[in-house]
């Protein structure tokens, strides 16, 4: 879940990004093929158990998860219907699951170690001309601009509201297009003022007495 | 710079320019459209001239536009859309790793700057949850790590209260770095040695702020009076 890390100091989070990370992996294919809702239910319950490393902010922080719930008791529905609801149980417990150690692992994993734990992954897409830095940097923008544009698209709701005192809906979708590209915009111009996706490492041809490495 | 013009989108916006800039505290003031952005990113290599030179600190920003960005610091109008990382010593370091720092080392010295500005625990804070104040701090830190000659200020602050305002220029003043800033509050430019007047691309006044600044005032009282609804 696109979610900030919560600073602390739990054992949760002195583990580094790269362990943590493929003990989530590990742990999809290990509870892939289970099929008992006692297992299920078990590995959920020990989910929950491991979240406490986050305390009550992360539990509190998970209210944000409230859409995938209601997707899930549709999934549940929908088994039930069709005659397969030990099997549904199954499965809403399994993602259950995932989605509390894929967030737990968001929440005490800090964006820059886990893009360089992400690094050796994503080194062989230089080969084929895509640099991986790139995509590093990438995903940071996804992060951080996330809730800098539902800022936005509140801000341009509220001024519909204030006018029309309606709820806009999808009305705005495109002038909020145009407003999140012309952030683009700025935010493009503010990275290429820092060196641009790719740094100074090219530029050689300057030192003048700057620290450089 | 030397007879530097600009154009974009057909007209122009930046006209035979030549000026050099050497005082440490540099106002550049002006109506919108006068030019004022377009001339500071210049600088930096963000705009190219299609006339005429600019050369900073020895290079030609022409020629090497990334050395020239290396060397102008560029802090912009609204901080969220220079902050680039989700935490404030990721933003902070990721300019250092920009220069070639490791990562380890580059965290050190964010960690260690944030310290010297009294802001110790806001490492690992998410710049979504900072005030606006705070958020300015950060855009100046993060460019100031990198330890550009230059630092350019393209009307910062201005969403800010006067006393967080006053509480950031205040921290200006004490820099080493040559400190050129657009601005519409002139009392932001207190202690400045040089104040540019643009207007329509060119100089219209160029010199002390004691002197500059009355004409600017009472050029600009005077178009309040006549503005047509096209001209706001």
């Amino acid at each position: 879940m696109i979610s900030a890390y919560i600073p602390g100091e739990s054992w949760f989070h002195r583990i580094s990004a790269g362990p943590k990370l493929l003990g989530l992996c590990a742990l999809t294919v290990l509870l892939f093929p289970v099929d008992k809702p006692g297992i299920a239910a078990l590995a959920f319950s020990v989910a929950l158990v491991l979240f406490s490393a986050v305390g009550w902010e992360g539990y509190r922080r998970l209210m944000a998860l409230r859409p995938v719930v209601y997707l899930l008791v549709f999934l549940l529905i929908f088994h039930a219907l069709t005659g397969t609801f030990v099997s549904g149980l199954v499965t809403v417990f399994r993602l259950f699951t995932m989605i509390l150690l894929a967030t737990l692992v968001t929440f005490t994993t800090r964006m820059e170690d886990m893009l360089d734990a992400l690094n050796p992954v994503l080194t062989p897409l230089n080969f084929i001309g895509i640099s991986s830095r790139r995509i590093a940097l990438a995903i940071a923008l996804v992060i951080r601009f996330t809730p800098v544009l539902i800022g936005l698209a509140e801000e341009l709701g509220a001024a519909y509201r204030a006018r029309t005192g309606k709820r806009a809906g999808p009305r705005l979708t495109a002038p909020f297009a145009v407003l999140a590209l012309r952030t683009a915009d700025h935010v493009s111009e503010a990275l290429a003022a820092r060196g641009g996706a790719d740094g100074f490492e090219d530029t050689a041809e300057f030192d003048g007495g700057l620290p450089k490495k | 710079m030397s007879d530097v013009t600009v154009e974009r989108g057909g007209h122009v916006v930046i006209a035979n320019l030549s000026l050099i800039l050497d005082e440490s505290r540099i106002a550049i003031v002006g109506l919108n459209g006068s030019g004022k952005s377009t001339l500071v990113r210049t600088f930096n290599g963000l705009i190219s001239p299609s006339g005429g030179e600019v050369v900073v600190h020895g290079i030609d920003v022409g020629k090497a536009p990334k050395a020239a960005a290396r060397a102008v610091g560029f802090v912009f109008q609204n901080p969220d859309h220079q902050i680039i990382f989700p935490t404030v010593a990721e933003d902070v370091a990721f300019g250092l790793r920009q220069i070639g720092y490791s990562k380890a080392d580059a965290r050190g010295m964010a960690v260690a700057m944030l310290r010297e500005y009294g802001c110790d625990d806001w490492a690992d804070r998410p710049i979504s949850e900072l005030s606006e104040g705070q958020k300015h701090l950060v855009c100046i830190l993060s460019v100031l790590a990198m330890e550009p000659e230059v630092l350019v200020l393209d009307e910062p602050f201005s969403s800010l209260d006067i006393a967080v305002r006053q509480n950031l220029l205040s921290r200006l003043k004490s820099l080493r770095q040559q400190i050129i800033m657009i601005n519409h509050d002139l009392d932001a430019f207190d202690g400045f040695e040089r104040m540019i007047w643009l207007k329509d691309g060119t100089v219209h006044a160029d010199g002390a702020p004691s002197a500059v600044a009355p004409l600017y005032r009472l050029h600009a009282m005077q178009m309040a009076e006549n503005l047509a609804p096209k001209n706001l």
